[in-house]
């Protein structure tokens, strides 16, 4: 090829990703910088700033409230990780057998993935309500497990365990098509040797399923990881009493004696936490 | 597999995926059935309401009837009074008719679906171009692009939410209704460009490169070819990554409470259900007939494009 076409080829090219270019750069790049520079002020809402230097982040060191929202963040990743993970693995092997409505069933477990969470969360309220909801008529009056009706939501300390079941049941359904994806194509003649030396249906799982699977598996991890930790309309929308990071930052940032500046140094450790995760990601995964 | 099962094993296999569906979609019956049961009927365990009852369907869909007006004697002489003009009795109705008690969800309904459409459209046509440059361009910086969209889709929107804020009083966009949702559309565009650039470079990658060369040799330019052979060729993949964006603007939720929270009248679904449910009690009847409405069309589009879309999803980068 001719250096003009070259020229002309790079010139076609850079008007084209000019303006998705052009906004992510002012509309995502410009605000982490922007967000650092904030976090060294006092920020009000109506945009005035003093700077305030390192007390921002002191600050925010030594809040309780801050380590609280760590702490229920770590059980909320640890709880969503390991359960979309199971859950999903163990879907795309039930899945991946021969069975009747098979097809149906497949669309079927994709709902809750596909529901937008705002239409999803009242029903799960209702649910767990502690008047009408079936899971305290269930517990209360079938099974008689306890005497008093529980409000599992309003207490924070249970809504935390309703919020990790909640996020499992929406977004297994993302780990469970990675996962199938990468089953349907481990070759059948791996099963039929282990059969042959043989392994039962559980020592095929164990020793050919899940080594074939391992890097999607990682991968799983990984991307759960990265997404829940800046999950927020799940969680706030289901149980705003359930502090997470982002919904701490965001209760910093626009609810009560508002402290954006605050919320802003938050940002900035959590992006630190991200941008490491990302970059394993990147050269970890992306390799495969 | 390669062995018939023992029926035993046909009884565990059926009874672990009927276990599994039902996990996924009883949130949803009992959504459906709450939207159908009558208040009294909300404690009854079952999922088959004892009466239909439609009323709250109704009221969101502006069918009921409006309720009969009870006026005072001494008002209807009032009103009689010819004198009186017509806006005027208008007025005096209204102070006892209850319409100011009416949830206006066909507002909010529409709100939503413009600013998700206009996000939908926008997105896609401006990622099928920065698409088709990073997939099949060579150009200075294409790489660190193309590793850049990755990296900023993952930089999710509460990191952001103070700087754009700011960002928006700065400028002066933050006090005007039409600035507000002008910033509004910008956020919606940046949460859905990175992934409709991946989802589409990677479809584009699997169109062959023979035959944009083809439609060059018969004298098309490069961009000819791209509008004439890439795109039509990308159209279900094109309405997928629409329906994609589309949905993540239906959806959002914190962006929009930032906002809209002083204007009413412009909000979007998910931040007028969110308030009406604070800010009501036992209205559960209307808030699951209000969630089934805005579920259905989401999952309908999702129907639609599921075919493309699983596979556009397993590429590992998409949000879950």
């Amino acid at each position: 090829m001719s250096s003009i076409l070259v020229k002309n080829e790079a010139k076609l090219g850079l008007k084209l990703v000019a303006p998705a270019v052009g906004i992510i750069g002012l509309l995502v790049i410009y605000p982490i910088l922007f967000n650092i520079y904030l976090s060294f002020f006092d920020v009000q809402l109506n945009g005035d700033k003093t700077f305030v230097g390192l007390d921002n982040y002191t600050d925010l060191l030594g809040n309780p409230r801050y380590y609280h929202s760590v702490g229920v963040s770590i059980v909320y990743l640890i709880g969503t990780v390991i359960g979309t993970t199971v859950l999903g693995l163990a879907a795309a092997v039930l899945m991946n057998q021969e069975f009747r409505f098979r097809n149906l069933a497949r669309g079927l477990i994709l709902l809750p993935y596909f529901a937008p969470v705002i239409s999803v969360v009242f029903g799960w309220q209702f649910i767990f309500d502690p008047v009408n909801g079936i899971y305290n008529h269930v517990v209360v009056d079938v099974l008689h497990l306890t005497d008093t009706r529980e409000n599992l939501i309003g207490n924070p300390d249970s809504a935390l365990f309703v919020v990790i079941l909640f996020d499992i049941w929406k977004h297994f359904p993302i780990a469970y098509l990675l996962l199938l994806a990468k089953l349907q194509s481990v070759p059948k003649d791996l099963y039929e040797a282990a059969a042959i030396d043989g392994q039962n249906a559980w020592g095929r799982f164990w020793h050919v399923t899940l080594p074939e699977l391992r890097f999607v598996i990682a991968t799983v991890v990984l991307l759960r990881i990265i997404w829940n930790l800046n999950r927020f309309e799940d969680v706030y929308l289901l149980a705003p009493n359930v502090e997470t990071l982002p919904i701490f930052t965001y209760y910093q940032a626009f609810a009560g004696i508002v402290d954006q500046g605050g919320a802003a140094a938050i940002s900035v450790i959590q992006l630190l936490v991200l941008v490491g995760l990302i970059w394993l990601y990147v050269r970890k995964v992306l390799k495969w | 597999m390669m062995n018939k099962r023992t029926p035993l094993q046909s009884v565990i296999l059926y009874s672990l995926v009927l276990a599994l569906v039902i996990f996924c979609v009883f949130p949803f019956l009992q959504i459906l059935s709450t939207s159908l049961k009558h208040p009294i009927d909300w404690g009854n365990p079952s999922l088959i309401p004892r009466i239909l009852h439609l009323d709250a369907y109704k009221e969101l869909l502006g069918l009921m009837p409006p309720k009969e007006v009870d006026v005072p004697a001494s008002i209807q002489r009032l009103l009689d009074n010819p004198a009186l003009s017509a806006e005027k009795k208008q007025m005096l109705l209204a102070k006892f008719s209850s319409g100011g008690d009416v949830f206006p969800f066909g507002r909010y309904m529409l709100n939503t679906f413009v600013i998700s459409f206009i996000t939908g459209i926008c997105s896609t046509f401006l990622a099928s171009l920065a698409a088709y440059a990073i997939a099949r361009l060579r150009f200075p910086a294409q790489s660190l692009m193309a590793n850049g969209v990755l990296f900023v889709y993952m930089v999710g929107g509460v990191l952001l939410m103070v700087p754009l804020y700011q960002m928006s009083v700065n400028v002066g966009l933050a006090s005007s209704a039409g600035g507000t949702i002008l910033s509004l559309f910008l956020i919606y565009l940046i949460q859905t460009l990175p992934v409709a650039m991946y989802m589409l470079g990677n479809y584009f990658r699997t169109i062959p490169f023979s035959l944009e060369e083809a439609a060059m040799m018969d004298g098309c330019s490069r961009v000819e070819a791209f509008w004439r052979i890439i795109m039509p060729l990308s159209k279900p993949m094109l309405f997928t990554v629409f329906i994609y964006c589309f949905v993540i603007a239906w959806n959002e939720y914190l962006f929009a409470s930032v906002f809209l929270k002083q204007y009413q009248d412009f909000q979007t679904l998910p931040l007028a259900l969110q308030t009406l449910f604070t800010s009501k009690n036992a209205i559960w009847d209307r808030i699951m007939a209000a969630s089934m409405l805005t579920l259905l069309p989401v999952v309908i589009c999702f129907m639609l494009a599921n075919r493309h879309l699983s596979g556009g999803l397993t590429d590992g980068g998409v949000k879950g």
